[in-house]
């Protein structure tokens, strides 16, 4: 892992040198001999001129005839997938932002400055997501950028947020351990969410967990943390089973449940096909209770399947719609009067939402749009009023203290919260030590390297 | 390992391989055109089932209601596109002349024709029913073994495979279309010079196969997440059956079924899901490159053979 | 003996029946648009030249297709397995060493690897008697298999050397194309990477005209039209689909390296179905047997599905299907063969519409 860190070091270095380069090869275009007269001299010519022009921008990455937007507004890039596999994320991501933005602009804006914003639509392509953010940065000089739901295009989109030295919030529910001078995580880590839903069905219902994780990166870290709070926990993992996404069909998971017969399962499922597993989890007759980080709150499965499929399904979340608050209920209405038609609101729109206004009350307090200075800001540790309650940021490491919920799933598909606590997410500040403040990183870290129990996959 | 769990894991995986598989075998094996749309064609059934059921009709009504949704879009697909009939019908009454050439046995285009309307379909249902729609419920509930269940909905699904390839059996052996149909497939022109209605059978048998994506889809809902995006689960099971299966469609598609099905049940019994996945697309390569002509080819060397004898 | 004729002999190896343009006309055209291609980062700048870069890269990847599908009658959707292929061993290399050296041969090894890979499966596949739609659902099965395993790799026993795979959310931080040793090193990105990827683009097209025109390349076009004749007539069919396999497998994992480098990272989307299928419709909208077809239908296409995508519409994807299905059912030829076929009309007779020959 340090050699990993060291390495993304380098490349940035490289980066920088190569920006050089470019300048020097348009400055040796300049001097071609011009004295041969036929078109060559023509285009030597113009050459010339746009070496001079581009000398004279300095910097800009544009050229004599790509102008770039006017800097007037206070501009945010959006990229929130509307189309594609994970448009059912994407969209609510989309549409609390786009409030934010409206709730901002109708008090006079930043900065006396109207927000104006990027929003293409990525389709859940990862590769338009790199199009899509270079152009964000370079092309619409974006002050602060929002994109993408899951970790993979968190990490396609990164290497150019940093080399760009772009201001990113990242706000998904993630695998955590993302430590990056120019990323702040506005989700809940899976340390967060694990830690407080674990502890909780392990005193309720007993020590013996079975997990079944989606088959990736985010299920395989998740695991890995469920062994860490099990051993936290005294609790006794009986056995672990990977399920790959595309995976629609779950009659031998089931049957591996029932053989282990655990207190609890740990059911961290992923994406549209690991849906179906709770459908048939009920029509199979299996009715151990559940916990879960990853459903109900992303992808509101208590609204779209027919009860019980989520009778008893426990999870750990920063928010669920049915959080029973006034801020909330003020919160839900003023959603839903602007899109009348959306579906749930799930825990990344909410993240989305409380951290553009983050963003907008750092610039209002250092009194520009600077990125660099914003980020000191934020990293000074700052507080936001969200519709979950009144949270902070650890500005040491960019992420939030959440206000994390037990939500409980009923019979009828109503929804409880059975437990509540404050969670900072530990992981960056105590177990690695790091500090952003202190040194300068772009590093991911797994709890792998720093725990024996994470590290005995399979 | 628990005999009751590989079995009943072996017929669900059987179920799905074959009923995935079987529309798209039908519509290849007699016209050339591979329908890379299946998938989507597959969602349309199960959309249409949903919707209904969700509006009150009976399960059953509702699934019946998604099998004509599917065979009349199919039937819509096969006139403007597939043939052109339609849209050329309109071409050489305005422009004098006919745009379009019929995709039959155009291979490679109708993929990428078929992909296309994969796309359309893929998106057009989700800018008109939205990111997801109430889902319905697996009905008939559980069998108990021991310390086992299993839904018996899934099991049922097998049976219906079952018998939905003796149904297709017997319609193309023992009626009129079916003699028809195979003429057709086997020279066009003999068939046509001996007053078949080539045209008509390419077009039954193009609303035969789309019926057959939206029972998929319709026998599916209760149990899949019905989501826009969901035409792509059943996509790869579908293509490698057929063409391990080889000519042969329905003979076929049950050998390829029988056969990725037991593989499939048995890696993920042993080994886990993801085994299971990889030894049946394993198994696919070796079987496409040691039997040119798939497990039907195998079956007539072997029964060539004993005749020889 | 003046320089038109010069220029007239310069062109002769890069012109045949088995291309379009083959005229003076198009030669000067063709020079005329290099040039502007050439002088494109100076007018827009950076930024825009490394956008365009990627169109460019994509059209090595369809031309990679377009030779071994359009001119010898495969096939394949598993182009994209040696582009991820070269990609991901691109990564592998420079991020293990991370010196400037390794990182400039880690080009050259990414290919041979890719091209290695190109020659295991065609050998698999050729000398199996695999053929027609077979091919192309193995590839497609390969892909699929590649797409599995790779998702899958994301725990710390799949690091190979000090570099993880990576699993779905791939593998981040791989250095830009290098060229040359130590400090010296040109290390190519934005305006340079362009120009870089515009000649590579040139340069393989120009190789690819002068192959399939040649004596190769009427062997090519045989066993597509024939594989029984040919085979009667001497040649060894399967060595001939072997090595064009293998020449397009090598293209395509040059534009493997050249994506994994311009964005930095490569994960297993690579290997996706959506990503297998994409560089059939390029060439089927380009006319498979067109290699200018290739170029320029996916450079337009990806530039207008970009445009789409910026728009932020929901019916962006509707449109591009819309697309495809009308030039499918309307030009089967494809765009470009279609308007050659239309300027010859016009310049000869007006009834010669004969385009489905063998020379097309």
């Amino acid at each position: 892992m340090e050699e990993n860190a060291h390495s993304l070091g380098e490349v940035e270095k490289k980066t920088v040198n190569t920006v050089e380069t470019d300048q020097k090869s348009r400055n040796n275009v300049r001097q071609l001999d011009p004295s041969s007269r036929n078109r060559r001299e023509f285009l030597a010519a113009s050459a010339a001129a746009a070496g001079t022009v581009l000398a004279g921008c300095s910097g800009s990455t544009s050229g004599i005839l790509g102008g770039s937007s006017d800097d007037e507004a206070v501009t945010l890039g959006i990229l929130e997938d509307r189309s594609g596999n994970f448009a059912l994320n994407g969209t609510p991501k989309y549409n609390a932002s786009m409030l934010a933005v409206e709730e901002f602009n109708e008090e006079g804006g930043i900065l006396d400055k109207e927000i104006e914003t990027f929003t293409p639509d990525p389709q859940s392509d990862n590769s338009r997501y790199q199009e899509l953010t270079r152009q964000a940065i370079q092309r619409e000089n974006v002050d602060a950028l929002w994109a993408g739901y899951s970790s993979a295009t968190r990490e396609t989109i990164r290497p150019i947020v940093d080399r760009n030295e772009q201001l990113y919030f990242y706000t998904t529910q993630y695998e955590g351990g993302v430590c990056d001078q120019y990323t702040f995580c506005m989700g809940a880590t899976a340390r967060q969410q694990l830690g407080s839903v674990f502890p909780y069905m392990v005193e309720e219902f007993g020590s013996n967990v079975y997990t079944i994780a989606a088959d990736y990166n985010f299920g395989q870290l998740s695991a890995d943390w469920v062994r860490v709070l099990a051993d936290e926990t005294d609790a006794n993992i009986m056995d672990e089973e990977f399920i790959p996404l595309s995976v629609t069909d779950f009659g031998s998971t089931i049957n591996n449940i029932q053989e282990t017969d655990p207190d609890f399962v740990m059911a961290l499922l992923v994406g549209q096909n690991h849906t179906s597993f709770w459908n048939q989890r009920t029509s199979a007759g299996l009715d151990i209770p559940m916990g879960t980080s990853t459903v109900m709150a992303q992808g509101y499965q208590h609204q779209r399947l027919d009860p019980p499929a989520m009778a008893d399904v426990y999870g750990g979340f920063n928010y669920m719609q049915e959080i029973p608050t006034d801020r909330n209920q003020s919160f839900r209405e003023r959603y839903y009067e602007k899109f009348p038609d959306a579906d749930y609101i799930n825990e990344e729109a909410v993240n989305n939402y409380f951290s553009i206004k983050m963003y907008a009350e750092a610039a209002e307090a250092v009194g520009s749009t600077d990125q660099a200075d914003i980020i000191e800001e934020l990293e000074s540790g700052v507080n936001v009023s969200a519709p979950e309650g009144d949270i902070s940021l650890q500005g040491s490491i960019h992420h939030m203290t959440h206000n994390m919920r037990v939500f409980r799933c009923d019979e009828e598909h109503n929804i409880t919260v059975e437990a509540q606590e404050m969670i900072p997410e530990q992981f960056l500040s105590e177990t690695v030590g790091a500090d952003l403040t202190e040194k300068d990183e772009t590093t991911q870290y797994v709890p792998a390297n720093f725990y024996e129990e994470a590290n005995t996959t399979q | 390992m628990n005999p009751f769990n590989l079995f009943f894991q072996f017929a669900d995986s059987f179920a799905f391989i074959v009923l995935s598989a079987v529309g798209l075998a039908v519509i290849f094996g007699m016209m050339g055109v591979i329908n890379l749309g299946h998938g989507e064609f597959i969602m349309i059934g199960a959309y249409g089932t949903t919707l209904v059921a969700n509006a009150g009709a009976p399960l059953v009504a509702a699934m019946i209601v998604g099998v004509i949704v599917t065979a009349v879009f199919g039937f819509l697909v096969e006139r403007t596109i597939v043939s052109g009939a339609a849209i050329n019908w309109v071409a050489e009454r305005t422009l004098g002349r006919s745009v379009i050439e019929p995709l039959y046995d155009r291979l490679l285009d109708s993929m990428v024709a078929t992909w296309a309307i994969g796309l359309i379909l893929t998106q057009g249902v989700r800018i008109v029913f939205g990111n997801s729609i109430p889902q319905l419920n697996t009905p008939l509930g559980s069998i108990q073994y021991g310390g086992f269940s299993y839904s018996v909905y899934r099991l049922v699904l097998s049976l219906v495979a079952v018998c939905v390839l003796v149904g297709l059996y017997a319609v193309f052996t023992h009626t009129k279309f079916g003699v028809r149909a195979r003429a057709t497939i086997q020279d066009p022109e003999t068939a046509r010079s001996l007053g078949v209605n080539t045209d008509e059978m390419y077009t039954t048998t193009f609303v035969i196969g789309s019926a057959l994506a939206g029972l998929t889809g319709a026998l599916y809902a209760p149990s899949l997440t019905v989501v826009p995006s969901m035409g792509t689960s059943f996509l790869v099971e579908a293509f490698v059956a057929v063409v391990v299966g080889g000519p042969s469609v329905l003979f076929g598609t049950t050998l390829s079924g029988g056969l990725l099905g037991a593989i499939n049940a048995l890696f993920t019994n042993l080994y886990g899901t993801f085994f299971g996945q990889i030894a049946m697309l394993l198994t696919a390569i070796l079987v496409i490159r040691l039997l040119s002509n798939g497990l039907t080819g195998l079956v007539e060397t072997v029964r060539d053979r004993k005749v020889g004898e | 003996m003046g320089p038109a004729s010069a220029f007239d002999r310069a062109r002769a190896p890069f012109e045949g029946p088995n291309t379009a343009g083959n005229t003076r006309g198009f030669w000067i055209g063709f020079l005329a648009v290099f040039a502007v291609l050439l002088i494109y980062p100076l007018l827009f700048g950076a930024y825009a030249a490394s956008n365009a870069a990627q169109f460019l890269f994509s059209a090595i990847l369809g031309l990679s297709l377009c030779f071994v599908w359009g001119y010898a009658g495969i096939l394949s959707f598993g182009q994209v397995v040696f582009y991820g292929i070269a990609g991901y061993t691109f990564g592998l290399l420079s991020l293990n060493f991370g010196s400037a050296l390794v990182t400039t041969l880690a080009l050259p090894a990414a290919v041979a690897i890719a091209t290695l890979g190109a020659f295991v499966l065609g050998y698999f596949m050729f000398y199996g008697e695999v053929r027609d739609v077979y091919v192309t659902i193995l590839t497609l099965v390969v892909t699929l298999v590649l797409y599995t395993f790779m998702g899958q790799t994301a725990g710390s026993e799949w690091t190979i050397g000090s570099v993880a795979l990576g699993g779905f959310n791939g593998m981040p931080a791989i250095p830009n194309l290098t060229l040359g040793v130590d400090e010296s090193a040109l290390r190519l990105s934005g305006a340079t990477f362009y120009w870089f990827t515009l000649l590579s683009l040139a340069v393989i097209y120009l190789g690819l005209r002068a192959l399939v025109n040649g004596r190769f390349g009427y062997t090519m076009v045989a066993v597509r039209e024939d594989e029984d004749r040919t085979q009667m007539l001497g040649y060894d069919v399967r060595r001939v689909k072997l090595l064009v396999f293998v020449i397009g497998g090598a293209l395509a994992g040059f534009a493997g390296v050249l994506y994994a480098t311009w964005g930095n990272y490569i994960n297993p989307d690579v290997f996706g179905i959506t990503f297998a299928s994409i560089p059939v419709v390029w060439v089927t909208v380009g006319g498979r047997r067109s290699l200018l077809g290739a170029i320029v239908a996916t450079v337009a296409i990806e530039w207008f599905r970009q445009q789409l995508a910026v728009t932020g519409s929901q019916y962006a994807i509707v449109v591009v299907g819309a697309l495809l299905l009308a030039v499918v059912l309307v030009l089967p030829e494809g765009v470009v063969p279609w308007m050659r076929a239309r300027l010859r009309n016009r310049s000869e007779h007006p009834q010669s519409t004969d385009s489905t020959g063998v020379v097309e």
